[in-house]
């Protein structure tokens, strides 16, 4: 399972592998140890304290550009600043069993429901590793040809939400694309997400561009650095004052 | 010998045949009609109809078509079809003036409307050349360098395709030009007498706006007191980060009035989500919302967040032909739930992004490729928002400086108070 910095969808798999007979699929959990594996290794991962991500996000069609940066800690910390031209701030943050987020055009908003568990989910810090923690079952459903490598597919089950679909490819084990369904207030969507140009970071393989398909809108992003074990402020994960007041009058 | 040729060539142009490259460029706006509508229809059967077979019945029509006029009722005939407002075919010179681009962004700093079939001045921004120059609302626009207004005005009227914002648009853009540019205008002012005024051209209001593909915008919003009473007023929903701003500092700083007025005459939109959050700001119910948008795939709840701080008294938003789109997502939204009076006049019915293309042939052709239904389950795009109180500007109440809509607003905002 990778990463899915932002907005909508993605997971992949991991950890140690032996390839299967060609008529029989391996095992969900062969195939996610695998990615971990061919991503650096679980003691890579463990060796990670926190994160301090930067990136761009391009929304191609419509034209808009912007900037992120991603801090995450464990167990399952996460503050997202994006700045998007036109758009303004957008902010989101997930701990201690809350999430929330606030932008220039809807305002604070804790999140609650599906769209709750699923931005918590994506909190859980190297949940590549951790997937136990974001799902209560993992399942390889079949191969599909993906860009012309052969894929298994691996179905992800969540406690609360819809599950999500991760493509690895048979000869490298790295995840290439995720299939979910995110859901907001304005409704449930499909989300695809490719995953491409995996480079090192601190001694984790991880992808560098993801082009994410939502409702016939295309959003890629780039990842430029990724610096761990950094000094993070203890309030860096604190909600805003504006986020404390509505939970406040919850 | 004269009158004998006249008749010759009359004669030969009623039986003009087109020519086959005339004849392929009408095959091929008919195949753009139907393949836009095969692919972008929120319907996958567009209509409820079979659009294969729909090809199969009307393409060999349109082969048999003998002038473009006639190819064109043919594909009027398959639109028709579909039993959908804003899917419309439209002859080329009516295109050439919906179509027509401002000739830059500079203005004399005048808003118009068509009323009674006269474009009359209804506000001129403070500090314009039209300002300076003593053009007051209520004149009307009789030409502009040379170019009578009333053909132009008639040819789009005679269109009942055509919205009021389209005809308030080929208006303004024969009113613009280059900045640093000049305009001879001709009006008619409140004695009725002609006046022809020299009018520069200047940056037009408002600051620049970049959203990503989009043109830049100029867009400006104004807040005020009326006695205790707040009135907003912006022309479009974009520059999304200083209208929010403004929006919402104007909403908390209204704690105590008796009544807040939105004016949204003349705003033809922008980004939808605006009407959303705007809305955070007059709806403290959690889990409202003011409509939904059906496209092909998905459905898109317009949801509404209310803000920590929400303005609870009487709501009046003011509309007429040329607030669309976003304008009619919010005010639409907000008195379905009961939550805002409208004034004004019947909105543009173009909630949507309704799309107007030219075709091979030279015609415009018109489409939409969602439905909207508002929470009171009426499809904006086909109807529009009704006021619940109409009121339409004249010429004399202009001409008297005043203002019938925001007149009538603070009447009824007054008589909140009153009954309290």
């Amino acid at each position: 399972m990778t990463r899915r910095i932002v907005l909508l969808g993605i997971f992949s798999g991991i950890a140690g592998f032996t390839l299967a007979a060609d008529d029989a699929l391996p095992k969900a959990e062969t195939i996610i140890d695998r990615f971990v594996e061919v991503t650096g290794g679980k003691a890579a991962y463990e060796k990670r304290k926190n994160e301090i991500t930067t990136g761009t996000i391009e929304i191609t069609a419509q034209g808009l550009k912007g900037t992120l940066t991603r801090y995450s800690a464990p167990p399952d910390k996460s503050y997202t600043a994006m700045a998007i031209d036109g758009v303004g701030n957008v902010e989101q943050g997930s701990n201690s069993g809350i999430a929330w987020e606030k932008n220039a055009m809807m305002g604070p908003r804790v999140l609650t429901g599906p769209e709750k568990a699923q931005a918590r989910r994506e909190a859980v810090f190297n949940g590549q590793v951790n997937w136990r923690q974001m799902f209560t079952k993992a399942e390889t459903t079949g191969v599909e040809t993906i860009d012309g490598e052969e894929c298994y597919k691996v179905v992800f089950t969540p406690s609360d939400g819809k599950p999500e679909t991760t493509y690895y490819q048979r000869k490298s084990g790295l995840a290439v694309k995720n299939v979910t369904v995110a859901a907001n207030p304005m409704g449930e969507f499909p989300v695809e997400q490719t995953l491409s140009d995996y480079k090192n970071f601190d001694g984790v393989l991880m992808p560098t561009k993801m082009l994410q398909k939502v409702a016939g809108q295309e959003m890629l992003l780039t990842i430029l650095t990724v610096k761990t074990n950094q000094e993070i402020p203890a309030d860096r994960f604190d909600p805003p004052a504006d986020i404390k007041t509505l939970l406040d009058k919850k | 010998m004269r009158s004998a040729l006249a008749g010759l060539l009359l004669s030969v142009s009623a039986y003009a045949q087109l020519t086959p490259a005339q004849k392929q460029l009408n095959l091929d706006s008919f195949e753009k009609v139907w393949t836009t509508i095969r692919d972008k229809h929120w319907q996958k059967n567009p209509g409820g109809l079979d659009w294969q077979a729909i090809h199969a019945e009307f393409r060999p029509k349109v082969e048999k078509a003998e002038s473009t006029a006639a190819a064109r009722a043919v594909i009027r005939e398959m639109l028709g079809r579909l039993h959908q407002t804003h899917f419309a075919i439209f002859p080329g010179n009516v295109y050439e003036d919906v179509g027509t681009e401002s000739g830059g962004s500079g203005s004399p700093g005048i808003e118009t409307r068509v009323l009674d079939g006269q474009a009359i001045v209804t506000a001129v921004d403070p500090g314009s050349p039209a300002e300076k120059a003593g053009v007051k609302p209520g004149w009307a626009v009789i030409s502009v360098d040379g170019k009578d207004l009333a053909p132009v005005i008639q040819k789009v009227q005679s269109v009942p395709e055509l919205r009021e914002l389209t005809l308030e648009r080929a208006v303004q853009a024969v009113l613009s030009g280059p900045e640093r540019g000049k305009l001879s205008v001709v009006f008619l002012d409140g004695a009725n007498r002609q006046q022809t005024l020299s009018l520069s051209l200047d940056p037009p209001r408002g600051q620049a706006s970049h959203f990503g593909n989009l043109p830049t915008e100029y867009v400006w919003i104004e807040s005020k007191k009326i006695g205790d009473t707040g009135y907003i007023r912006f022309n479009m929903f974009l520059d999304l980060v200083r209208v929010m701003g403004r929006f919402g500092d104007t909403a908390a700083s209204c704690k105590t009035c008796d009544g807040l007025i939105i004016d949204l005459r003349g705003n033809p939109g922008g980004i939808g989500g605006m009407a959303m959050g705007m809305a955070g700001y007059l709806v403290d119910k959690p889990d409202q919302k003011l409509g939904t948008m059906y496209m092909r795939d998905n459905a898109l709840k317009f949801v509404i967040n209310p803000r920590a701080e929400v303005f609870r008294g009487p709501v009046a938003i003011l509309v007429d032909g040329s607030s669309a789109s976003t304008s009619e997502i919010f005010a639409g939204g907000l008195k379905d739930l009961g939550r805002a009076r409208i004034f004004g006049t019947k909105t543009a019915a173009a909630a949507l992004p309704s799309m107007i293309e030219k075709l091979p042939n030279g015609d415009g052709f018109q489409y939409a490729m969602a439905n909207y239904i508002s929470e009171g389950g009426q499809a904006l795009e086909a109807n529009g928002v009704t006021p619940d109180v109409e009121v339409k500007l004249t010429r004399p109440a202009l001409l008297s400086g005043h203002d019938p809509v925001v007149d009538a607003a603070l009447e009824w905002i007054h008589k909140q108070r009153s009954q309290k």
